[in-house]
């Protein structure tokens, strides 16, 4: 992964602030550490992760195309977020490594196709960042025990991979070393991602069980194996103890991920809760009543809420309206044989049309009132419509359905 | 560490310390003695002082729960049991509880149901912190009460002659007179209050008058005040020499100066838990049970642990702004929600939590004003217990096991 010596822009909208570039640091020393093994010289590795995010779209692109492949201007399109130097420094790179390769070596290609090694590659990368390969070294450990328990492995494979995880633990134990006599800030900072948990150290001395078992004769590496794993736990409890030293009083919580906070909070009993309390001594509840604050609260008691005063009432009698309407059944049907009366007069049948005049609001009361008339059996007043209508816009009503009020008894 | 000084510390952290038959008070501390000669030792303020001089010095003292409430109940609670007011108020005479709820209805002109839930709520708090005693239905006055120095007296007198009588003649079925009979065969005969020597007039003695009520002044607010006071406001803490005879005065109640920037308070003495452990959790006497720690350590880890570890926290301190919200209490743990609520009501009272209301449902709790008082080591092994607790297979644990067990 080399820059070919280009010099690069940064991209513009981001303001560049002070956490940032350390962030931006520590990947890019974790990249150069991964490809140590494989860059020419020194600073032929990336230097903006910006450049490893271009990789890893062009990736995805790639898996989406499928069989259909990328030409040039898809790549480009893929990559639009980024500058085009940027993209075009980086595709030669990824060509120039046979990390995207024409789909037929033939010149004149336009088709381009991605390689499977890389992008795997990047995966292991990106898993490498977040824990500074402590799961790696779990995975790593979980199959070279399978492998030595395999009938078929050879006692030159089983050789070969004490050989190699002794020299891992003994280079991780070396970094932390440096690590504990650094600065306090640095081991806080790198020391988690380093150091091993208890687990870490028990598999791989499982490990070295199983190989001295079935093979007696390694014992030599596997002795090597051994002093790499005590290094290593040595070097952990070290770093560890150095940060209990230096912690202030609670600096070190920082130290266990949240998580492990949160699954501590909800899955501990209550017995497991309390016991981080045992052996503190607090203060029993002794607030101080002075006689004088004592005064002043009852002073301030609320009073018991005086009565609610009735409104002021005329001195006058005044019985009001009331009284003055006649609620009683009979009054009702009195008024509307009243109504009906006044209307017939002498006649037994009067036309509607003769009686409701021209004014329509009284009008309308009156047929209401005789509507009702018409509805009481006990009243011998009955309404009997026509089907005539006659219209008359001059007129008021200007609609006018005929009918007549007759007397039945 | 002396006996003395342990004494007090356990005063300090379980309430009035019960003495044997006959068995005298430790240095400082006042005793209470009843009739068979068995006792309560409270401890005692140098001068005649009370936290009361905090005011002149407008240093909050320690928050009281619904203050108001409580200190009603407390008058009523006198006006009840203090009937000879040519004595001293203490021990007084018990009283009915249903006779201090009526008179507290009296005063107040309430008689809803709710008002009688905040008194019963008042009359357990003034329990929990010894000012009252609440047994078989009769409430007494407690121990805390006999500090009332007798120069207050006369105000109180005053107060109890203003608190209405309650009209309850003919609701009563049995004569408060029977109940207290039965209850107390001899009630309050030969109980008195004895003070104990002045203790620390070796150590002010050399003083002028202004330096010892300096020194006075700045041991009470160190003791009393809710949060760290300012170096500035007390001579007895700017001045090297004076905070040396503070520090001394201090160490003979199993105390000590504990320093945040130019601000100080007190805590206990590292020395004091050990020597204190081997007794237990005091059989009589306030102590948190396992549910009230299990609730402090959870909002412990909320509103410190987990802020700390997202780098929210800038401060390196046990007090924290992000409260714990209840319903994570009450939801994600396996503390029970039945014992979660009284458990949050003693925290609080203790002043071991602060709740922090904000709109309706928002708020919740963070660690009370008492974690002040931790000293450094105490804080810092707060911190690797609550490591060894949560992250046991961590180097980190390892690390600290392994100093631990170092010799």
């Amino acid at each position: 992964m080399s820059v070919d010596g280009l010099t690069l822009e940064r991209v513009p909208e981001q303001p560049l602030t002070l956490d940032a570039a350390l962030s931006e640091e520590a990947v890019l020393s974790t990249y150069r550490r991964m490809f140590a093994a494989l860059a020419r010289d020194s600073g032929a590795v990336v230097d903006d992760p910006v450049l490893v995010d271009i990789a890893e779209t062009l990736f995805s692109a790639f898996a989406e195309a499928g069989e259909e492949w990328l030409t040039h201007e898809q790549m480009r399109f893929a990559c639009r977020a980024y500058p085009a130097d940027q993209f075009d420094n980086r595709l030669r790179v990824l060509k120039g490594l046979g990390a995207v390769r024409e789909v037929f070596p033939k010149p004149n290609q336009l088709r381009y196709r991605a390689s499977f090694t890389s992008v795997v590659g990047l995966m292991f990368i990106r898993r490498m960042m977040d824990d500074g390969g402590q799961s790696e070294m779990h995975r790593l450990l979980a199959l070279e025990d399978l492998n030595v328990a395999d009938p078929r492995t050879t006692m030159e494979e089983a050789r070969q991979s004490a050989v190699n995880l002794a020299r891992a633990f003994r280079l991780w134990a070396l970094e932390l070393v440096t690590l504990t006599t650094g600065t306090i800030e640095e081991l806080r900072e790198q020391a988690p991602k380093l150091w091993g948990t208890e687990e870490i150290a028990r598999r791989a001395q499982g490990l070295h069980g199983t190989i001295l078992t079935r093979w007696p004769e390694l014992d030599r590496v596997c002795t090597d194996l051994r002093a790499a794993i005590y290094a290593y736990s040595d070097a952990s409890r070290r770093a560890a103890g150095r940060l209990a030293d230096s912690a202030g009083t609670t600096r070190n919580l920082t130290l266990l991920p949240t998580e492990t906070w949160r699954t501590f909070s909800q899955t501990a009993t209550k017995e497991r809760l309390a016991a981080v309390l045992d052996g503190f001594l607090f203060d029993a509840p002794a607030p101080w009543h002075d006689p004088a604050a004592v005064a002043r609260a009852v002073d301030e008691a609320p009073r018991p809420a005086p009565v609610q005063p009735t409104p002021p009432r005329s001195t006058l009698p005044d019985p009001g309206p009331e009284g003055s309407l006649d609620t009683s059944q009979s009054a009702a049907t009195e008024r509307l044989a009243q109504v009906a009366e006044s209307l017939l007069g002498e006649a037994s049948r009067v036309a509607l049309a003769d009686v409701i005049g021209s004014d329509w609001p009284s009008a309308r009361r009156l047929l209401a009132d005789l509507t009702t008339v018409d509805l009481r059996p006990e009243l011998p007043y009955r309404l009997v419509w026509s089907d005539e209508l006659s219209v008359d816009p001059g007129r008021e009503p200007a609609w006018l359905s005929h009918g007549h009020l007759e007397r039945t008894a | 560490m002396k006996p003395s000084a342990l004494a007090h510390a356990r005063a300090r952290s379980c309430g009035p310390l019960p003495l044997g038959p006959g068995a005298p008070a430790p240095a400082g501390m006042t005793r209470l003695t009843r009739a068979d000669s068995t006792g309560q030792a409270l401890p005692a303020w140098p001068d005649g002082a009370t936290p009361s001089l905090l005011e002149e010095y407008q240093v909050p003292p320690v928050a009281v729960e619904r203050s108001g409430e409580t200190r009603r109940v407390l008058a009523t609670v006198l006006k009840c049991c203090w009937t000879d007011l040519s004595v001293d108020p203490w021990p007084g005479v018990p009283a009915p509880v249903e006779l201090v709820l009526d008179t507290y209805r009296a005063l107040i002109g309430r008689t809803d149901d709710l008002m009688r839930n905040w008194a019963v709520g008042a009359l357990r708090r003034l329990h929990d912190s010894a000012w009252v005693a609440v047994h078989d239905g009769l409430v007494s006055l407690g121990p805390r009460c006999a500090l009332w120095p007798v120069e207050s007296h006369a105000q109180l007198q005053e107060l109890v002659r203003r608190i209405p009588e309650p009209d309850r003649a003919e609701l009563t079925v049995v004569a408060d007179a029977d109940i207290v009979a039965a209850a107390e065969p001899a009630p309050g005969g030969g109980m008195r209050a004895e003070t104990g020597a002045a203790e620390f007039d070796d150590l002010l003695g050399g003083y002028d008058e202004r330096r010892r009520a300096e020194l006075v002044a700045a041991y009470m607010a160190v003791e009393h005040a809710a949060e760290p006071v300012q170096e500035a406001r007390f001579a007895a803490l700017r001045d090297p020499a004076l905070r040396h005879t503070l520090a001394e005065m201090l160490a003979r109640r199993g105390r000590v100066l504990v320093q945040h920037r130019e601000r100080w308070t007190s805590g206990y003495d590292d020395g004091c838990a050990p020597a204190l452990e081997p007794h237990g959790p005091a059989a009589e006497g306030w102590a948190l049970g396992v549910s009230e720690r299990a609730v402090l350590t959870l909002v412990l880890v909320h509103s410190v642990a987990i802020p700390r570890a997202e780098g929210l926290l800038p401060e390196d301190s046990w007090l924290s702004p992000h409260p714990t919200p209840v319903e994570e209490l009450r939801r994600h743990t396996q503390v029970p929600i039945g014992e979660l609520e009284s458990a949050l009501r003693v925290l609080r009272h203790a002043g071991l939590l602060t709740q922090v209301k904000a709109g309706e449902e928002a708020g919740g709790y963070v660690p009370g004003p008492q974690f002040h008082r931790l000293t450094p080591a105490a804080r810092r092994r707060l911190q690797e217990e609550l490591i060894l607790a949560a992250g046991p297979h961590t180097p980190l644990a390892a690390a600290v096991r392994a100093r631990r067990s170092a010799p």
